[in-house]
């Protein structure tokens, strides 16, 4: 490789990952700028979903989106604890956790705290909760890798899982996250773009239906933009749920034989 | 370091004998059942009252009287350096525990058997003497929830610094590590209902000190007064009695 | 909170659908908003606002400190909220921690703007001493005193009085020092620099409910709720943060319909807020 610093060390020694300055990844005036996996602007990762990848649950899912690696269990329908608060609906209860060596510098936790109530967000819309009264859906996610748009992931995942545990739903929850760098509006970002984004739009559907269950902006945004953003995320979204229940309907043909 | 000056001056120009300026205010949080907010010169605590409600843990129910529980926490900025974490430390824990136990003792908890009566107390700022202006501003909201008391508990402390009694002692004089007494006193029956001391004092001038603060404690019982009367002559007012 | 009967519910959503609320407010008219500013006079800055029954007070701290590393010319912001067992005896101990941490990240979102730092309510690069070396730290701080309703907008509001009522020491820094050294540095008593607080966003939460939308809500009517999106905007009429609260999934144009009632709802608030906050100074300047 051309250009690399400093002389091969005699004993081993890890390569240094971060750097002390940082050179933007792209340039404003650049037009024809591709991004750092060689993708399109308006292209997700390709994507792919594993159901029953843990037995000991009622359902579970694995997703990779390139280097992002979500894996998904759910618990349920099982007695709620709170047996004196009785509901006749019944209860959601979601928790996202990363493991230590999921990021880069380990151990990075403070954007992921409120994760758990957004899922919870998301999910809650999608399952038919008077199905199940008195009882209670625990839905752990474990994110193995952050490569960037983690929260899509997850609710993609975690919906997916829903569905493989048998719990009843409205339709398939999928989700996708855009970013804003200088005027492009890129889809599905990676963690180098993530850190560089000007703006954020994260949007939840249930692509059926045709409803938003969760929607989250960050950063400046003009009018005409969100509309183009919302546009392009939903379009994703729909083309999401089609490999979604793909990957459902594979799992159930392969178990019938 | 001179706490007293030559001319008999505080640090913050006070006389030894003089309080700071206090200053009332009842139904500062309009959903609570009662609720006020008292300053003691900068110390200022908002007090909130909920109850008499329903149990909320069955296994704490008493039966023959009611359940008071206390909880004191200081906001983040407070204080001068900010605070990492303001909930659960153990000195908010002691001073709840004292709170709690003050107020049980005058509350009348046996007209209400079965049910839990909350004083929450949240410090705004912290300047000295918290503990009394908590107690101050929990009996308050204590009576603009209507709840039956003995007596109006009100509370102050006193200290001993270059030989002289200081009455209402700020965080200054507070930290400079000398004998610091806070008193709860009922001032119609006359009774003291709470005593604490840090330091060290001989007998006789700690008797001095405890009559200085048991005097503060009865002017604030004045002011309190005043302010209650006028409260409900504004109630009165807006029912147009 | 007591819970509310079947015919109080039809009330709430009876009233919506008509244009006429509880209280007597139309659909997109806000509660009486009261300011004071300087109540805290330990901190740098601080407000209290109440809005109806809402009552919340922010403060801000500043700290010199060392900036990141990635990003070396620009200061540090941090937002907390806290809510106090005043507003709710559910709220003691661990209980708030849920909605304070919501509260937090949602106002992180909207005031600060995306990882880069572009399209943040407050200038960070203005909050820099030396380059690389000192920065401000600001910490913001919320308390929520009492909640009936309406808490992100109240904190909104709150956070952005406290901002233009907070003044940063000057600071000196000893000429001469180099490289990896710690400069010293004089921060001075006297001069304080003012903030300049024309940029920070204002939040409308507009709440669903029926097939109307309904702007500061009280904790009734939020209970009666099928979703709630709370926008960010700015003077230039921007979008700086959106948050969609609730279950209930929403058609994606009822959304973009949503974000225009709120651009247009925000202007008002942001004049009414610029005239109660100068106002509050003017009181307190003559105090």
């Amino acid at each position: 490789m051309a250009g690399k610093p400093g002389t091969t060390p005699t004993t081993y020694s890890p390569s240094p990952t971060t750097q002390k300055t940082r050179r933007p990844i792209f340039n404003e005036n650049d037009v024809d700028w591709v991004r750092p996996d060689g993708r399109g602007f308006h292209q997700c990762r390709p994507a792919f979903f594993r159901t029953g990848a843990v037995n000991a649950a009622s359902g579970s899912a694995y997703a990779e989106f390139g280097n992002t690696k979500v894996i998904v269990s759910v618990f349920g329908p099982r007695e709620s604890k709170k047996a004196m608060m009785y509901s006749d609906i019944g209860r959601l209860n979601c928790s996202v956790s990363y493991t230590t060596f999921a990021t880069p510098v380990r151990g990075q936790g403070s954007e992921h705290k409120d994760f758990s109530s957004m899922l919870h967000k998301s999910l809650e819309g999608a399952i038919i909760l008077e199905t199940f009264p008195k009882t209670t859906v625990d839905v752990f996610a474990l994110v193995l890798e952050s490569g960037g748009s983690d929260l899509p992931v997850v609710i993609s995942c975690a919906s997916l899982a829903l569905a493989d545990a048998g719990i009843l739903m409205h339709d398939l929850v999928a989700s996708v996250s855009l970013s804003c760098l200088g005027k492009n509006l890129v889809i599905d970002p990676i963690l180098e773009e993530e850190s560089y984004q000007d703006g954020a739009l994260l949007i939840t559907c249930m692509p059926s239906r045709y409803e938003v269950t969760q929607l989250t902006v960050t950063g400046e945004w003009s009018t005409p933009k969100i509309n183009e953003g919302m546009q392009l995320c939903l379009d994703a979204c729909s083309k999401l749920a089609k490999i979604m229940r793909s990957c459902l309907k594979e799992a159930t043909s392969t178990s019938q034989e | 370091m001179e706490f007293v000056s030559p001319e008999g001056l505080r640090l913050d120009g006070r006389r030894p004998m003089e309080m700071r300026q206090i200053r009332a205010e009842i139904g500062a949080v309009a959903k609570a059942d009662g609720s006020a907010v008292f300053e003691m010169g900068n110390t200022k605590v908002i007090a909130a009252v909920y109850g008499p409600r329903e149990v909320q843990n069955r296994s704490q129910q008493i039966n023959d009287q009611a359940l008071v529980r206390c909880d004191y926490s200081m906001a983040n900025f407070s204080t001068g350096d900010r605070m990492r974490k303001p909930k659960g430390d153990r000195r908010s824990t002691e001073i709840s525990l004292v709170i709690r136990q003050t107020m049980e003792a005058c509350i009348l908890t046996h007209l209400m058997p079965r049910s839990q009566i909350d004083i929450f107390v949240q410090v705004l700022q912290a300047d000295g003497g918290t503990r009394s202006a908590c107690i101050n501003a929990a009996t308050l909201a204590l009576a603009d929830a209507g709840i039956p008391m003995r007596d109006l508990v009100t509370s102050c402390s006193s200290g001993y610094l270059n030989s002289t009694p200081l009455l209402d002692l700020n965080y200054v004089e507070d930290s400079a590590g000398g004998p610091d007494v806070t008193v709860g006193f009922l001032p119609k029956l006359d009774k003291v209902t709470l005593l604490q001391m840090d330091s060290k004092l001989p007998i006789d001038i700690f008797e001095k000190v405890m009559q200085l603060a048991i005097e503060g404690c009865k002017a604030i019982a004045n002011y309190i007064r005043e302010i209650m009367l006028e409260n409900t002559k504004q109630l009165e007012y807006r029912r147009g009695i | 909170m007591v819970g509310l009967s079947l015919g109080e519910k039809h009330f709430i959503q009876g009233g919506i659908a008509q244009d006429i609320r509880s209280d007597g407010r139309k659909r997109l008219t806000y509660r009486p908003i009261n300011v004071e500013t300087g109540v805290i006079p330990q901190a740098n800055g601080s407000a209290r606002i109440r809005m109806g029954a809402t009552d919340v007070i922010s403060t801000v701290k500043a700290e010199l400190g060392k900036p990141i590393s990635l990003q070396p010319d620009k200061g540090k912001v941090s937002i907390y909220v806290d809510c106090s067992p005043t507003a709710a005896p559910m709220f003691e101990g661990r209980g708030g921690e849920e909605l304070s941490t919501e509260l937090s990240v949602a106002l992180q979102r909207s005031l600060l703007g995306g990882k880069s730092g572009a399209g943040a309510g407050i200038d960070l690069s203005s909050l820099v001493v030396v380059e690389g070396k000192i920065c401000w730290d600001l910490y913001i701080d919320c308390l929520v005193v009492c909640s009936d309703g309406n808490l992100l907008d109240a904190l909104g509001a709150a956070i952005k009085a406290a901002l233009s009522n907070t003044g940063i020491p000057r600071v000196q820094v000893a000429a001469g020092a180099s490289g990896d050294e710690q400069p010293e540095v004089d921060i001075s008593d006297e001069e304080f620099l003012q903030f300049d607080t024309s940029d920070i966003p204002v939040i409308v939460t507009l709440t669903k409910v029926g097939r109307h939308y309904i702007v500061d809500a009280t904790t009734e009517e939020e209970s009666q709720m099928s979703s709630a999106i709370s926008i960010s905007v700015n003077r230039k009429g921007h979008i700086c943060g959106l948050n969609k609260r609730g279950g209930a999934g929403l058609d994606p144009s009822i959304v973009l319909d949503m974000i225009s009632v709120a651009k247009h709802v925000s202007e008002q608030l942001m004049n009414k807020l610029d005239s109660e906050i100068a106002a509050a100074e003017a009181g307190e300047d003559e105090s």
